[in-house]
């Protein structure tokens, strides 16, 4: 008798939690449909597709064109990741903007920058979002020549250009 | 069923029903952030991400809400258990790589910061109670599927 009321069970747990899966699919999907701010099904994201603007320009900077703007002192470097990473090592002469923490450190951090600035945000690995959200807040807060070095401290040092460590 | 059982089984599936339903109301409002969010995991391909943020939160709101009712518990129960098992090894997951990424467990806002052991932490405790309400379920099922047998 007691296998039989836990196949029972097990049976009805089946049973529930496929028509509360099959309910969540039906509601996520139809929903999506029908309402004004609704997300593609399916979507590239690929770092070139997260790094394409509407316009068909794409954010993404190469590490050459981002060594020569250096070496011409011609951008500022934004590193996105957190104050730690940052402390460790950076790019020369890049400042601090983590992105979990924007909002505090924004107003400090871009002093003596204008909007016109050309900004080069980056933060690590190929996936790392961190400097492309950076990108975005920026480009919503004025500034109008953003680029994101993507990987950009992993290529950055690989390649032996300029680091440094923030003084403790 | 006797009353500290009665209880402890109301209080968890109302406590894990508010729970649920918190976590969902934000991430379906902001299906684009959190479909961010789910990216930010960096632990599906690109194709189930959108899909993935579409339909989860609805999960979380579905089950939340037949916790609340007291209905399909036994698969809600088991799914609230579940999805806190996959919460919890994606965090830790992520934890072990140093991703710094929001939680997005509760909002999809990036104020609430990076997560971090309380995070693993505060899903742990809510695991223990999806189990917990997950055997209460089934103790009371059982009895109920005896008496139809016995009555039988």
């Amino acid at each position: 008798m007691q296998s039989a009321v836990s196949r029972q069970s097990l049976t009805d747990t089946f049973r529930e939690a496929c028509f509360i899966i099959l309910l969540s699919v039906v509601a996520g999907l139809a929903v999506n449909l029908i309402r004004t701010d609704s997300i593609p099904f399916i979507q590239g994201w690929s770092v070139e597709s997260r790094l394409s603007q509407g316009d068909g320009d794409s954010l993404a900077i190469s590490l050459s064109e981002a060594q020569a703007l250096f070496l011409e002192n011609k951008a500022v470097f934004l590193d996105a990741r957190g104050k730690d990473l940052f402390d460790e090592g950076h790019i020369k002469g890049a400042r601090s903007l983590p992105w979990h923490g924007v909002d505090d450190y924004f107003q400090e951090v871009i002093q003596g920058m204008d909007r016109e600035t050309l900004v080069i945000t980056y933060c690590d690995g190929e996936s790392c979002n961190l400097s492309h959200d950076l990108a975005l807040f920026l480009q919503n807060m004025g500034f109008t020549h953003i680029k994101v070095l993507v990987n950009g401290w992993t290529l950055w040092a690989e390649n032996n250009l300029p680091t440094e460590m923030s003084d403790k | 069923m006797n009353s500290v059982y009665r209880f402890f089984y109301h209080l968890t599936r109302l406590v894990l029903g508010a729970v649920f339903i918190y976590a969902s109301l934000d991430k379906i409002f902001n299906p684009g952030a959190f479909a961010q969010t789910v990216f930010n995991y960096q632990v599906l391909p690109g194709a189930l991400v959108n899909l993935t943020a579409l339909i989860l939160p609805w999960l979380e709101l579905i089950l939340g809400a037949g916790l609340l009712l007291n209905r399909w518990m036994q698969g809600a129960s088991s799914l609230a258990a579940v999805l806190m098992t996959v919460f919890i090894g994606l965090i830790l997951f992520n934890l072990a790589r140093g991703l710094d990424i929001s939680c997005g467990c509760f909002s999809t806002s990036l104020e609430k910061g990076p997560m971090d052991m309380m995070t693993l932490f505060r899903d742990i405790l809510f695991l223990i109670v999806a189990i917990s309400l997950a055997v209460l379920t089934f103790y009371k099922k059982n009895a109920h599927y005896k008496n139809q047998l016995y009555t039988d």
